[in-house]
């Protein structure tokens, strides 16, 4: 074999690498499913959405309380700045100790309106978060193609750093309130549909 | 008129329309954030025991009061809400960074065990008085401390030209042993060092006044050492002493000294019964400059306060009763200033007395009436400052204000016949 095929060769195997890392990174990066069901669209993520981890785990474990907010936007375009339409649902979730099941809590508008499930796994609990996170069918445009974004960010007890005290403002807590979002705060989870979709399609290919 | 209305206006709108931004980012999601913790699925269980770091209630060293309502939930259902409060509370007293609640099963199936687990905070930066006051400017503190056991450090810059006849602007460092041999004594070292700014009307009555020589200075340096003994939980007596050098402007005076003994004795009593609420406090202060500690000034100073407050529901009364005098040859700080930020509210000092008094009495009326977190109140001060031998003229005020946690925002009224001359006042703690 001569320099100029071993060359060749090396480009081809290179070209492979690079092909099978692409589709390694993009297959498993979370695609948003978006399916009609009644007078709802409803919305799932593949593969599992795990954000139920790590340190939310671990408060969970210890008996704590953690809220999530979830948001379902539909707009016309990937990056559009202009909302067609917004559903925002807040989740508390918290952990029997002795049980070891998950409890979950949807609030509505009015923090009077909710519904709650107990369930055994993370990953349970996670799916029925997404479950219970709909948008009316009749704010969907029915004319135009749209796209759909999912949010999911950790709401963090900030109120509770006790910026204000007996002692006047506390400049340490003031600057950790500030600073946290950046820093090390919760990081929001978002999931971005691939293309735009149409309701007439959802309707006739249902789930997916 | 015309400008003082606008002098006043200003800084009100600036401050009504900031604080309630400021005030609602900062405790907005309480309810939400309550809401979720009475979701929480573990509120069946009943708590067996609490610990705080791994040690028992019982035994960990906290503040009695922190104890008590620690020990009030043993046997009681578990209320992540009343924990997550608790948490918060402990923070802020000990000073700490972080205190999360643990959840740890009992010794019986609907038993939990709580533990508080806490991370230490390296340094607290504070503003433990801000205050802007239409007629004297702005006074601010800010305070940066770090705890090492029972040993705290603090490093502070301060601007008050509110406090005293003069306008003093530097940096103080406190040393604070909270718990010295045993519980009941504390040992504080404070230092201080300033530089004054005095206003033209005072040096106007230095330079007229034939009585007194008083020695204007440029800076002011103080070391301060105290031992606190708590005699009874409601009575504390700290004695000390204050070496405290002046630089004066007059080349030749020079450095003068103003060392002295100081004494203080406190007594702060809460009686809390089911529908009302009362607070009792009273101090006493000393200081002695004396030729014995290498003073150039020989003076007594004496000071009084006493407080009572009653709270009823939404009402709040209270009165504040001050007093004091001063005899002998003492320095300018140590004199006696009416038209604070507390005292004869609205009243311009140096139109009492450019020089402040050797003698005071105040009193303060308040009533107060809560909306919420809020309160509104009135308030009716009257008072007098006057020099031994000299007739006193007492003087009166009223005015109104807002207050919500630490913040405070006041109009206040001098009575003075033929004239309204509002003066605005907002900040926090003053």
């Amino acid at each position: 074999m001569n320099s100029r095929d071993l060359r060749t060769a090396y480009g081809a195997a290179l070209a492979c690498a690079v092909a099978i890392c692409a589709f390694a990174v993009t297959s498993t990066l979370p695609r948003l499913l978006v399916h009609l069901e009644g007078d709802y669209l409803r919305v799932s993520v593949t593969p599992h959405l795990n954000f139920i981890k790590d340190r939310v785990l671990e408060r969970l474990k210890d008996g704590a309380s953690v809220q999530f907010l979830g948001q379902l936007t539909i707009t016309q375009g990937p990056n559009s700045p202009v909302t067609e339409a917004r559903a925002v649902a807040r989740f508390a979730f918290s952990y029997d100790i002795w049980e070891q099941k998950f409890a979950v809590t949807k609030f509505g508008e009015r923090l009077d309106q909710k519904s709650s499930a107990s369930l055994f796994s993370a990953d349970a609990a996670e799916t029925w978060c997404l479950d219970h996170m709909t948008i009316d069918r009749s704010l969907i445009p029915t004319d135009r193609p749209f796209y759909i974004q999912l949010d999911l960010r950790e709401e963090d007890p900030r109120d509770r750093l006790g910026i204000v005290g007996e002692s006047g403002v506390n400049i340490t807590q003031l600057i950790e309130f500030l600073g946290k979002p950046v820093k090390n705060g919760p990081k929001p989870i978002r999931i971005v549909t691939n293309g735009p979709l149409r309701l007439a399609d959802l309707r006739k290919a249902g789930p997916g | 008129m015309v400008s003082s209305m606008s002098r006043t206006a200003f800084p009100l709108l600036a401050f009504t329309l900031v604080y309630p931004t400021m005030c609602c980012r900062v405790f907005a999601g309480e309810e939400l954030y309550r809401t979720a913790a009475e979701s929480n699925v573990n509120q069946r269980y009943t708590i067996e025991s609490i610990a705080v770091a791994g040690v028992q209630v019982d035994e960990a060293k906290l503040p009695s009061r922190l104890r008590q309502r620690m020990i009030a939930l043993v046997g009681k259902r578990c209320d992540v809400a009343v924990l997550q409060d608790l948490a918060g509370d402990l923070r802020r007293e000990l000073h700490l960074r972080e205190v999360n609640h643990h959840l740890i099963k009992g010794s019986q199936p609907d038993r939990v065990r709580v533990d508080f687990e806490v991370v230490k905070k390296p340094v607290d930066i504070s503003v433990p008085k801000f205050l802007y006051h239409s007629q004297q400017g702005f006074t601010g503190e800010v305070n940066a401390t770090t705890h090492v056991g029972q040993n705290s450090f603090t490093l502070g810059a301060v601007s008050n030209g509110d406090d005293l006849t003069e306008r003093f602007t530097g940096i103080v460092a406190r040393y604070e042993n909270t718990r010295l041999i045993f519980d009941r004594l504390r040992l504080g070292i404070d230092f201080e060092d300033y530089h004054e700014q005095w206003n033209s009307a005072t040096r106007s009555a230095v330079a007229s006044d034939s009585g007194q020589p008083f020695d204007l200075y440029r800076a002011r340096r103080n070391i301060a050492p105290r031992i606190t003994f708590a005699v009874a939980r409601p009575i504390s007596v700290s004695i000390g002493t204050s070496f405290e050098q002046t630089k004066s402007e007059d080349a030749t005076v020079g450095d003068r000294s103003a060392n002295a003994f100081t004494a203080e004795v406190h007594y702060g009593r809460k009686i809390e019964g089911d529908t009302v609420q009362q607070l009792v406090d009273g101090k006493y202060d000393l200081r002695v400059g004396s030729r014995s500690l290498g003073s150039d000034y020989s003076y007594s100073r004496h000071m009084f306060s006493l407080r009572y407050e009653i709270k009823s529901g939404r009402q709040t009364a209270s009165d504040e009763l001050t007093g004091g005098a001063l005899s002998g040859d003492a320095p300018m700080f140590e004199r006696f200033v009416l038209g604070s930020s507390s005292t004869l509210r609205g009243w311009d000092r140096y139109a009492i007395d450019p020089l402040g008094g050797d003698h005071m009495i105040h009193n303060s009326l308040t009533y107060g009436y809560q909306f919420g977190e809020r309160t509104a109140e009135v308030f009716y001060d009257s008072g007098a400052a006057w020099n031994f031998g000299r007739s006193a003229e007492l003087r009166h005020s009223i005015g109104v204000g807002y207050r919500q946690g630490v913040f405070v925002m006041t109009m206040a009224f001098p009575v003075i016949q033929g004239k309204i001359e509002p003066v605005f006042m907002a900040g926090m703690n003053y």
